[in-house]
């Protein structure tokens, strides 16, 4: 009786040593950041009007180029200030078969297109509807700005989650013309809705 | 000048404790009498202070304390602005000291009364917990840092040194919008906390017993009282918090298995245990190894809860930001729980000494069966609640566990908890035959079942609902049984009248039927939760102005869009008429509050009514006042039967403090060791 | 009334109204909503553990119109799962599957439970110090009962161990095998493509390929199915009727999407290659000759050499053999 009592005790202080280890190893680690699945997957399809309407953008259309899908609202704070940097690249890129598709989350259309106005586009880049934010969980957004990297043969090599800028853009879209999967990057926070 | 009072209080109290480690392990070591009272005083007057002056600071709006700066608003109306105190992280240690401070005030005029070394062991431990406490208030989360560099609403910098050069923001932020949304933000804190550091008490006077080498019941009995305090505020502090979820979170969820939640409920859960198990050492003196494993392990799971809410490792609603405290807190878990359960281990043959038990067809048994379920039930939270961390942790894959998975264990356990709640009070004390139990558990079984049946064929054939019905009134049953068969036995022996004869019975053994009453409310309690889960329904209804929808039997108009502006905040919502028949039964306003430049709040309306509870949500409110408005409607069926089962529960407890008769004749504690 | 007859009576009495209870429960004529219980295993991923189905946020009612529209259009409630953790990973699961590293979590309680009843019933048998009661018959009894039990707790620990170390990879990617044993005809594309993604080196992928290529193919949309039947066809795993059929299907598509004669020739030419005897390749290896090369005798050939086949089902002779009389008399391609 007392030795079983004695192995209780011990195994208790034991396994709370244990448990505490493993605690500990989990400081500064963010248990709200998600690794996104999707990286090395197929990117899902997509075929969206732009935010004014017309005619629908596939994924598919853009077969062979290096996609950006950046997704955007105009009540994002860190989607305002990366904006140039994201016109910037498409520019830059655009004879180089590197497309920016940036699709607008939880937003509706007129807000958005008010917003483009004083922010600007690329003539090269497409600026996509996405209702009933299909698209967006397809790729599996948490919040925004969220940044997905798809090559030339469709698959998903890439993820910024955060504010990115030219040098980050600039760099990726280089590693993944070399053949390079640069994975999931977290530059910032991201940001919701701001009335749920 | 109150940062320097502040800090100045913490100090003391930090002084204070110390001296009560030194002195009190110093008096039950050599059994000379030291006099704590100057130690105690010290702890005591530095915690108020500590307190008062943040207090103070917040209904002054003096921005000078970094903690103001940072949480507090010159336009947070009364009383969030108290409230504030422990809105965040620092003051929520404040609180907890002076909650500490206050408890060990009570354990020092025990001991004063009767000064032997096993009260002055309890001092020492308390004093030790309050060292650790305060400690961390000095170092790594002091609320009375001064601002030295200011922000347009916020401190950039600060300094402990009260001294220091002051650069005063205008203004601050104001607390977390959520913490604004509802008056229970004053009350739920405080109760809770008094709950929590409540279960310190009788963990001192454990480790005070095993240090000692002082076996058998006298610690339980010391501490009981203290004990039955925590348990009840415990107790309020979550239904409290549970009460606040659903007035205020949209969807009627009074309970989602949040972690933070969780971190209450194990701790209630193996107090409620350890409560029970005393009970059989005090009588029979068995299970004191289960009651010193169950103290410690509930004094460690508050600090683990502590530690869940404030290190950042874990996602919660209630998560405080990450700060140093995290090491320190996981440091002060380890060193509890691996001391105390190493003293508890070398002290095994003084634990294990204690009668055997002769059959499981008694009250000891079933308390026994209790342990083992409500002990079940708390390791089934504890490794849902922390597995994903360390699965992530070993291997990087993250999983879910929520709801469903506690749910589906937590049900099952509950009702096997009610069926032992029914039979353990009519089961008597040793090893009497089965005959007893049977001839009072067969009617109310009856009772119980036929009820079953006229709920299934009344009101809902769903399974918890009649399973809730069947158990909760067999529970109840046993207990007027026996209260028939107590109040029968008196008036044939003395002649009184019923009335007179139940009084006499129920107060002559309080701790007995204060504790029936408690079940009584757990019963409630668990109907309540069965009928508002599984019979609610849902609906999302989208309305223009003018335009009226039925939903259960009422007619909702939507009648226009709303906008107000109390002090601090913004108030945008949908106003609605609901009307029964002919007659208007009221008016809701479900709304979303939006609180200065923080995001905005989702505020629901509830409309309360005997057969259950209407839940407004607003879902979107168009920027057109002509724009259709989208509004999620649920309904609670009999959830006020959950909080009126909640309030009895509670009463129980604070009846059950009641001694009985007889003990109350030998009223002055025996002396341990005289000092 | 007798003590003994009033036993039997109340027994009776409980066991009638028990069985009614039952009874009552077991007809209950309310189900559940199968849209707001999938939803109740999926945590809304821009809230603090909220699941889909009660979270008032725009994302969540969203996600549960997709829900709701996978479920209307016949899918599995796993399926639907699998679907959402493919784009968000299992952290979204408010559930954890009773497989892999989460059937510890399903495990363990049950194992406690057992275990901590078994170490009562143990320490209650065994002699202890102090005053006790020798309950000889009862300590046997539960001496008996004590290491059934802990051996139950032990069994339930190893099987726990198994589990983890035995885990099956999560969500869509556990699929190919678990799905060629399925009726394929229940799972939808996009879990398909997921299942094929995430597998491209699994030695039954090309079956799987082939079959949503096919569908594609029935549905008309030939720009999906196109890169699968390429895959099949270029895949060293492919068994030979699946190469074939990919061949063929692409030669088909080269010409008559594209009027490509000669792609479409070397595809056949590669599926007669493997399959000399395939009747569908040369008849379409035939059409393109006729049609494409102005080949009409190499075409008249193959026909006659498909007419020869005795397993040629009537209504495609009678097809076979209508168009090489339109060859023989000199026609031009229909």
């Amino acid at each position: 009786m007392n030795r079983g009592i004695r192995w209780v005790g011990y195994g208790i202080a034991l396994a709370a040593v244990a448990f505490a280890v493993v605690l500990a190893s989990r400081f500064g680690s963010d248990p709200g950041l998600v690794d996104s699945p999707l990286i090395g997957r197929s990117a899902p399809q997509f075929d969206l009007a732009p935010l004014e309407g017309g005619d629908p953008v596939s994924l598919a259309d853009l077969d062979g180029n290096i996609v950006l899908v950046n997704f955007f609202a105009s009540w994002c704070l860190q989607c305002r200030n990366e904006h140039d940097a994201l016109t910037s690249t498409a520019d830059a890129f655009a004879d180089q078969g590197v497309t920016l598709v940036q699709i607008s989350y939880q937003e509706s259309p007129p807000n958005s297109i008010s917003y483009l106005e004083t922010a600007g586009r690329s003539e090269h880049a497409y600026y996509l509807a996405d209702p009933g934010s299909r698209t967006a969980i397809g790729y599996g957004v948490f919040g925004i700005p969220e940044t997905f990297f798809i090559d030339e043969q469709g698959i998903i090599v890439g993820k910024i989650i955060g504010e990115s800028d030219a040098f980050t853009l600039g760099a990726t879209i280089d590693a993944i013309k070399r053949g390079e999967t640069p994975g999931q990057s977290v530059t910032g926070d991201t940001q919701q809705r701001p009335d749920q | 000048m109150l940062s320097l009072l502040g800090s100045t209080g913490m100090v003391v109290a930090l002084v204070g404790a110390g001296l009560l480690v030194a002195r009190g392990v110093g008096t039950a070591r050599s059994g000379r009498a030291t006099n704590l009272a100057g130690a105690a005083r010290l702890l005591v007057s530095g915690a108020v202070a500590a307190m008062a002056a943040l207090v103070v600071a917040l209904l002054t709006d003096d921005f000078s304390l970094v903690y103001t700066a940072n949480h507090h608003s010159s336009l947070t109306p009364f009383p969030f602005d108290v409230a504030t105190a422990w809105a965040a992280l620092e003051g929520s240690i404040v609180l907890w000291g002076l909650v500490l401070a206050g408890y060990t005030w009570f354990v020092f005029r025990r001991y004063r009364r009767s000064p032997d070394s096993l009260g002055a062991a309890a001092l020492a431990v308390m004093g030790g917990v309050a060292l650790f406490f305060f400690g961390l208030m000095v170092t790594v989360a002091n609320p009375f840092e001064v601002c030295v560099e200011a922000m347009e609403a916020g401190c950039a910098a600060s300094s402990p040194w009260p001294f220091a050069t002051v650069d005063t923001p205008g203004n601050g932020p104001g607390p977390n919008p959520l913490l604004q949304n509802h008056f229970m933000m004053a009350i739920h804190p405080p109760v809770l906390y008094l709950g929590y550091v409540g279960m310190t008490v009788p963990f001192a006077y454990a480790i005070g017993a095993l240090a000692l080498g002082v076996p058998g019941p006298e610690w339980l009995r010391r501490s009981h009282r203290s004990t039955l305090v925590a348990w009840s505020f415990l107790t309020a502090g979550i239904l409290l918090g549970g009460w606040w979820a659903y007035e205020v979170l949209s969807w009627g969820g009074y309970w989602a298995w949040d972690p933070v939640e969780n971190a209450s409920l194990m701790p209630w859960l193996v107090a409620t245990a350890f409560l029970h198990s005393g009970i059989v050492q005090q009588r029979r003196g068995m299970l004191q190894a289960w009651n010193f494993i169950l103290v410690i392990s509930t004094f460690s799971l508050t600090i683990l809860g502590t530690f869940l809410t404030r290190s950042g490792t874990i996602n919660s609603v209630h998560s405080f930001t990450q700060s140093a405290i995290g090491p320190a807190l996981l440091g002060f878990l380890m060193l509890t729980l691996v001391g105390s359960f190493v003293l508890f281990s070398t002290r095994a043959d003084l634990v294990a000494s204690s009668p055997r038990m002769g059959s499981f067809v008694s009250r000891e048994g079933t308390f026994l069966i209790n342990n083992l379920l409500l002990s079940v039930y708390a390791f089934i939270v504890l490794i849902g609640t922390t597995y994903p961390l360390v699965l992530e942790a070993f291997t990087g894959t993250q999983v879910g566990v929520g709801e469903p998975f506690f749910n589906r264990l937590a049900v099952p356990l509950s009702f096997m908890l009610l069926l032992v709640m029914g039979f353990g009070p009519v089961t008597p004390w040793g090893t009497t035959g089965p005959e007893l139990v049977w001839r009072r558990v067969r009617n109310p079984a009856v009772v119980g079942l036929a009820a079953g049946v006229l709920v299934a064929l009344a009101v809902s054939r769903n399974g918890w609902v009649v399973l809730s019905i069947t158990l909760g009134v067999f529970v109840l049953a046993t207990l007027a049984g026996l209260l028939v068969e107590q109040v029968g036995r008196r008036t044939a022996k003395t002649g009184e009248t019923v009335v007179d004869a139940t009084r006499q019975v129920v107060t002559g053994d309080g701790a007995f039927w204060g504790g029936q009453l408690s079940h009584a409310g757990v019963v409630l309690i668990a109907i309540g939760i069965a009928f508002a889960a599984n019979l609610g329904t849902h609906a999302q209804v989208e309305m223009r102005p003018g335009e009226s929808t039925t939903f259960e039997g009422y007619t909702l108009t939507y009648e226009s869009p709303f906008q107000q502006t109390p002090p601090g905040k913004t108030v945008v919502g949908a106003r609605l008429t609901v009307t029964r028949g002919d007659r208007t039964v009221g008016i809701v306003e479900p709304s979303w509050n939006f609180f200065g430049a923080q995001s905005g709040v989702g505020t629901p309306d509830v409309l309360h009514r005997p057969g259950g509870d209407l839940y407004f949500t607003l879902d979107d409110l168009p920027e057109d006042a002509g724009d259709p408005v989208s509004i999620s409607l649920d309904t609670s069926p009999m959830i006020w039967v959950l909080w009126l089962g909640g309030l009895v529960t509670v009463l129980g407890g604070f009846l059950a403090m009641r001694a009985r008769r007889t003990e109350r004749r030998v009223a002055e504690e025996r002396p341990t060791v005289d000092v | 009334m007798s003590e003994r007859l009033r036993n039997i009576l109340t027994v009776a009495l409980l066991l009638v109204l028990a069985t009614v209870l039952i009874a009552l429960v077991a007809t209950n004529p309310t189900a559940a909503d199968r849209v707001e219980s999938i939803g109740e295993r999926i945590k809304c991923p821009v809230c603090q553990g909220e699941s889909i189905a009660n979270s008032p946020s725009q994302m969540a009612r969203d996600m549960m119109a997709l829900v709701e529209e996978r479920v209307d259009d016949g899918a599995g409630d796993d399926e639907i799962i699998d679907e959402l953790l493919f784009s968000y990973s299992g952290a979204v699961l408010l559930d954890p599957p009773a497989r892999g590293p989460t059937l510890v979590l399903w495990i363990a309680p049950v194992a406690a439970l057992v275990l901590g009843a078994g170490v009562i019933f143990w320490w209650r048998g065994h002699p202890g110090g102090g005053p006790g009661t020798d309950d000889v018959p009862v300590r046997s009894r539960a001496r008996r009962l004590a290491p059934l039990l802990v051996l139950g707790g032990a069994f339930a620990v190893i099987v726990v161990v198994a589990g983890f170390f035995l885990q099956e990879r999560e969500g869509p990617a556990s699929g190919v095998a678990n799905l060629a044993g399925q009726d394929l005809t229940e799972v939808s594309n996009e879990t398909m493509e997921a299942v094929i993604a995430a597998n491209v080196d699994h030695p039954q992928v090309d079956g799987m390929r082939l079959a949503l290529a096919e569908r594609y193919y029935e549905t008309g949309d030939f720009r999906s199915a196109f890169p699968h039947y390429l895959a099949v066809a270029e895949s060293p795993n492919a068994a030979d009727p699946e190469a074939v059929t990919a061949l063929i299907r692409l030669g088909w598509m080269a010409w008559e999407g594209n009027g490509e004669a000669g792609t479409a020739l070397d595809l056949l030419d590669e599926a007669l290659a493997i399959d000399s005897g395939s009747d569908t390749a040369r008849y379409l290896k035939a059409q393109v000759l006729w049609c494409g090369a102005g080949d009409a005798a190499g075409a008249a050939e193959l026909l006659q050499a498909v007419l020869g086949d005795p397993e040629l089902a009537d209504d495609s002779r009678e097809l076979i053999q209508s168009d090489l009389d339109a060859i023989r008399s000199g026609d031009s391609c229909r």
